[in-house]
């Protein structure tokens, strides 16, 4: 018998080798598993917590907005958030029935997200509380709710565009999105372990990690200026039927701005609707300026020593300018022979083109430049607009006359109420603001605000002269229906046509406006107001400017309790005569009653004025309304048709019915909104018109 | 041949066992309450079915530890043939995928049964009694380790098919490291390496992404949510485990992140919840108990039951190193399930049943 060729010594031998294989395998996997559970443990346990984990983001309130005296102007509820984590949701087709008539979206929508291979899925953000109760009441698995911040507006459209609006997730517009970062708080997020599924793991701790409140800002804004703002541009928008209306108002010491505003505005609630009005005109669109921007010329002027008030002047009406003709404003009759405070008080444009050619093109642009014009300001609001001027190469003879007195020249509003405000506060021209301080939720405050001269522009005197100035505008000047009763005031009208798309002016459509300060021994107030492209009423400053100026600075000076001036530096009320004005175009009228503190109020549609009251040769107090009955021809004749009454009040439309033999059958209190029968309807004498009077804008 | 006395059994191997039973009852019904709950509809579900096995393969390690090991060479040709059988009856009605996609089972009404475990320790059985033949001239390739290897071959292209390509290898393995054992000369060896190198070659470059697929484990985080996923979610497991563990059945893993938890995967539990303590514990049971088996191989009385010992330890030392590397990112991922731990009827059955036998060889070992 063969000996087995495969031995037990031979088999021994291999098995020990495999065996001493197997330990070194042993130990080797030994050392791997303390490599992956000591070594990286941290690294690995930090790697596997975050797919353990799943969290629902929870947004910060953000912060509030309120104003100079505290009061808020934008604040935050916190609403709730339906979301759904597709994994824990039992009978998802039951869940969108309930669901879908609850949060307004369609069945198949919901079914699609409930299904989603998603760890958890927005359904609706932002519902309402009623909804959000009625729909914890189901209590449907799977469907979480989570706390966000949701914007309110305790006064409705109120500096709307001011303040701007908040989207879903950030702010969009104006100080909301200016001001975001620092608004905008830290996200939160409710933090739960999951299984591989999405599930949440029963009896596992959630963790709730609290979203991070905003910062809340102070604005330099007063709700009540703002108010009373909005609320003379709502009544100016119905009285005078325009395009837009805007205002802005500041504190001329430091640059804070009081308010701003325009309409027509929007809702921030309803942005979407408003997208037209998005922006704030005062600081974000610029136009020629007109004879507002004359105090420039007279502040550089006056600065020079080439401004001598009682030096005369002639304005034939026109002056030619290297070959071409320059209108004076009153159509074609000139100021004749005046003096320089005169042409300052009727606002003479060729006198202040001959100041223009005084001072010359670089003097008078560095101080175009000097006041802030054709660049930002640098205030705290998105897409503030630069304006534009002329080069200093471009600037022939013609550019300086213009420019001179404020034509073809593109400014802000803002732009010209600092440098008015410059005026107004000794010669420095301010740097505007906003945001007064921002404060963080336990009150603390992060960010202050400090008043900054951006440079001295003109000496202390010029602005005391300049005022002075200023103050007879008011006095006899164009400015006069501006005048405050026991007030003195400086102020300064200004009347430009629209320059078109084209590049030309647009014929028959102007931005009639009115700048001025008071009191002006002590200026507590700067307002800038103006309209653009009245449809009713005539357009110039001293007719629409100067009465909106009024109302707004009557209710304000008493709002902050501003003291009269001293009646001693008062000038004398005098009554004045009323003018004919029958058979004088509209426009004649207007020109006629430009420097008398008489205002028009227009009855009825046609051409020539063809009634008045009070009748010619009365003798009325300043700022009386003189109401004129137009037609298309020179003559009365027919009947008459029942006029147009609204932004009337409702003595002002007392008058105007009595006038015409008419009953007024008032109601409400405010304004005329409406009125029955119909503008334009025939009316016979002894005829009762019902016309309802209401607040311009609602609060 | 003289009679030999009767002799005590392995204490320490049948210690051994049952503390890796003990633990593996434990880790299965841990790592599978919540899923069983929730796709049975009755936690102890995977428990009661591994209780129900262990029970069976204990008796069956028993009765194996009464019966002569050397009346198993008879026996060994037909356990094989029958083993091949079984395999084929796979491709018929029997055969059944238990919803996993892989036709690994057959099914029987009252119970599963996987003929791979089977064919794994009858091959065992058959190389070892093959190979200590007294007639087998081992110098001659084509007569002697060829024999096993074409078997091998064939049993390897039924489970490969079911799909099971990491049963497919270990048994190929095994026939391997038995005929290795044997003394297979060096030379022919390096031959075979040699021969087999071609087809390895000709794999690579036919089907690239198989071979990428396979060692994809040495850098899991290049493709994290396919071939690396398992890695990655076996890290998961051990990494958070640290020295000590997030206590018995707080596994976060087993919540769907690792596949398999209660069965491949079921050592990325243990490192988890016993942390590197439980997990370097449960690899020393496992050292101890083929230290033990290849004790019983190297005190054996003879080259049958030296080979069968060898080659029984040597399958289940495979089995454990290979899914132990797997979980540990070391070795590819291959379906291997850890011995006598993860759930599985046929293979805790079929594991103790070789334990048995190898109980009975330890009764005839020199003291």
């Amino acid at each position: 018998m063969n000996e087995a060729s495969v031995t037990l010594s031979a088999v021994r031998r291999r098995v020990m080798a495999m065996f001493f294989v197997i330990i070194l395998a042993v130990l080797a996997l030994i050392g791997r598993l303390a490599w992956l559970q000591i070594v990286r443990s941290d690294e690995l346990y930090a790697a596997a917590w975050e797919q353990w984990n799943r969290s629902v983001p929870a947004r910060s309130p953000r912060g509030t907005i309120y104003d100079c005296e505290g009061r808020m102007l934008a604040g935050s509820t916190t609403v709730d958030t339906i979301a759904a984590i597709p994994a824990q949701v039992k009978d998802p087709n039951r869940t969108a029935e309930l669901l879908a008539p609850l949060l307004d979206l369609p069945e198949s929508e919901l079914l699609e997200r409930l299904t989603m291979d998603r760890s958890s899925i927005y359904l609706k953000r932002k519902v309402s509380p009623e909804i959000s109760r009625k729909i914890r009441k189901l209590d449907l698995p799977g469907i979480v709710f989570t706390p966000e911040g949701q914007r309110y507006y305790p006064n409705g459209t109120l500096a709307s565009q001011l303040l701007g609006f908040v989207g879903m997730d950030e702010g969009l517009a104006g100080l909301e999105r200016y001001y975001e970062k620092y608004l905008q708080g830290k996200e939160g997020y409710l933090l739960f372990p999951t299984d591989n599924l999405g599930r949440q793991i029963p009896h596992e701790v959630k963790r709730f990690v609290p979203p991070k409140e905003g910062m809340d800002l102070h604005l330099t804004i007063d709700e009540t200026i703002q108010y009373i703002v909005e609320r003379e541009l709502a009544r100016a928008m119905i009285e005078f039927q325009p395009k837009q209306a805007l205002a802005i108002a500041a504190d001329p010491h430091t640059g804070a701005i009081l308010a701003a505003a325009s309409k027509p505005d929007y809702d921030p609630l309803n942005y979407e609707a408003g997208s037209d009005y998005w922006s704030l005109p005062p600081v974000t669109s610029s136009y020629e300026p007109g004879s507002t921007f004359k105090l420039v010329t007279l502040c550089a002027a006056v600065e020079e020593g080439l401004y001598n008030e009682k030096e005369q002047f002639y304005c034939s009406g026109s002056v030619n300018v290297a070959g071409r003709k320059i209108n004076c404003w009153t159509a074609g009759r000139g100021h004749g022979s005046i003096t320089y405070l005169e042409a300052v008080e009727s606002s003479c444009n060729p006198a202040f083109i001959n100041l223009g050619e005084r001072l010359g093109k670089e003097k008078l642009f560095g101080y175009i430049r000097a006041f802030g014009y054709g660049q930002r300001s640098g205030i705290d609001y998105p897409g503030e607009s630069e304006g534009l001027i002329f080069d200093l190469e471009q600037v022939g003879p013609v550019e300086l006359a213009t420019s001179s007195f404020g034509q073809g020249i593109s400014a802000t509003p803002l732009q010209q109420l600092m440098a008015v405000s410059a005026i107004a506060n000794g010669g420095n021209l301010m740097k505007p603001y906003l945001v007064e301080k921002i404060c963080n939720i336990d009150g603390e405050m992060v960010y202050e605000r400090k008043p900054e001269i951006v440079r001295q522009v003109i000496s202390r005197s010029t602005a005391a002269k300049v005022t002075w100035l200023m103050e007879n505008v008011a006095i006899r000047g164009s400015a006069m229906n501006a005048a405050i009763e026991g007030y003195r005031i400086a102020a300064k009208t200004g009347t430009a046509q629209k320059v078109g798309p084209g590049g030309g002016y647009i014929p028959g459509e102007y931005i009639v406006s009115l700048i001025g300060f008071l009191p002006a021994e002590d200026p507590q107030i700067v307002l800038y107001v103006a309209v653009d492209g009245a449809t009713r009423g005539v357009q110039w400053g001293s007719q629409i400017g100067a009465p909106i100026f009024k109302r707004i600075m009557t209710d304000v000076l008493n709002y902050l309790q501003v003291p009269p001036s001293e009646s001693k530096a008062l000038p004398e009320a005098k009554p004045v005569k009323v003018p004919d004005l029958c058979g004088l175009t509209v426009d004649e009228a207007a020109a006629r009653l430009e420097t008398a503190g008489l205002m028009l109020r227009l009855v009825g549609e046609g051409q020539y004025i063809v009634n008045q009251t009070p009748k010619s040769g009365a003798s009325v107090p300043r700022q009386t309304q003189i109401v004129v009955y137009l037609s298309d021809s020179e003559n009365t004749s027919g009947g008459i048709s029942l006029p147009d009454l609204r932004g009337f009040t409702m003595k002002e439309a007392g008058e105007v019915l009595n006038w015409l033999g008419l009953y007024l059958q008032a109601e409400g209190s405010g304004v005329a909104v409406k009125q029955e029968p119909s503008p334009g309807t025939p009316v016979e004498p002894g005829e009762a018109v019902k016309v309802i009077f209401d607040a311009p804008l609602e609060r | 041949m003289k009679k030999e006395p009767r002799r005590e059994p392995d204490y320490a191997l049948i210690l051994v066992t049952f503390l890796l039973l003990g633990i593996g009852l434990i880790m299965v019904f841990s790592a599978s309450y919540i899923i069983a709950e929730e796709e049975q509809g009755d936690p102890y579900y995977f428990l009661r079915r591994q209780a129900i096995w262990v029970a069976l393969g204990l008796l069956a390690m028993y009765l194996m530890s009464r019966v002569n090991y050397r009346m198993l060479r008879r026996f060994s040709l037909f356990m094989l043939l029958l083993s091949f059988i079984l395999l084929a009856l796979i491709f018929t009605g029997l055969g059944t995928d238990m919803g996993t996609g892989a036709k690994r089972w057959l099914d029987f009404g009252a119970f599963t049964f996987q003929p791979t475990e089977f064919c794994k320790l009858s091959f065992v059985l058959f190389t070892a009694a093959f190979m200590s033949s007294r007639r087998l001239r081992i110098e001659n390739f084509w007569s002697s380790s060829f024999i096993p290897l074409l078997l091998a071959g064939i049993a390897f292209l039924f489970i490969v098919s079911q799909p099971d390509l990491g049963s497919a290898l270990i048994l190929l393995a095994g026939a391997v490291v038995i005929i290795l054992l044997a003394g297979m000369p060096f030379k022919q060896v390096v031959i075979l390496a040699l021969v087999s190198l071609p087809a390895l070659v000709a794999i690579t470059i036919k089907e690239p992404y198989r071979l990428k697929r396979l060692f994809s484990f040495l850098d899991p985080w290049a493709d994290p949510t396919e071939t690396g996923y398992h890695i990655i979610q076996s890290f998961y497991a051990l990494g958070p485990g640290h020295i000590f563990g997030v206590g018995l059945g707080r596994s976060r893993q087993k919540l769907y992140y690792l596949p398999f938890p209660h069965n491949d995967f079921i050592f990325a539990v243990i490192g988890e919840e016993l942390g590197f303590v439980g997990a370097t514990a449960v690899l020393l049971l496992f050292f101890v108990l083929i230290w033990r088996g290849l004790k019983i191989s190297l005190t054996a009385p003879d080259t049958f039951g030296s080979l069968l010992a060898a080659g029984i330890t040597a399958m289940l030392a495979l089995q454990v190193l290979i899914n132990i590397g797997m979980v540990t990112g070391s070795l590819p991922v291959t379906g291997i399930n850890l011995p006598l731990i993860s759930a599985g009827g046929s293979s805790v059955f079929f594991n103790l049943f070789g334990l048995g036998i190898l109980l009975n060889i330890s009764r005839h070992c020199r003291q």
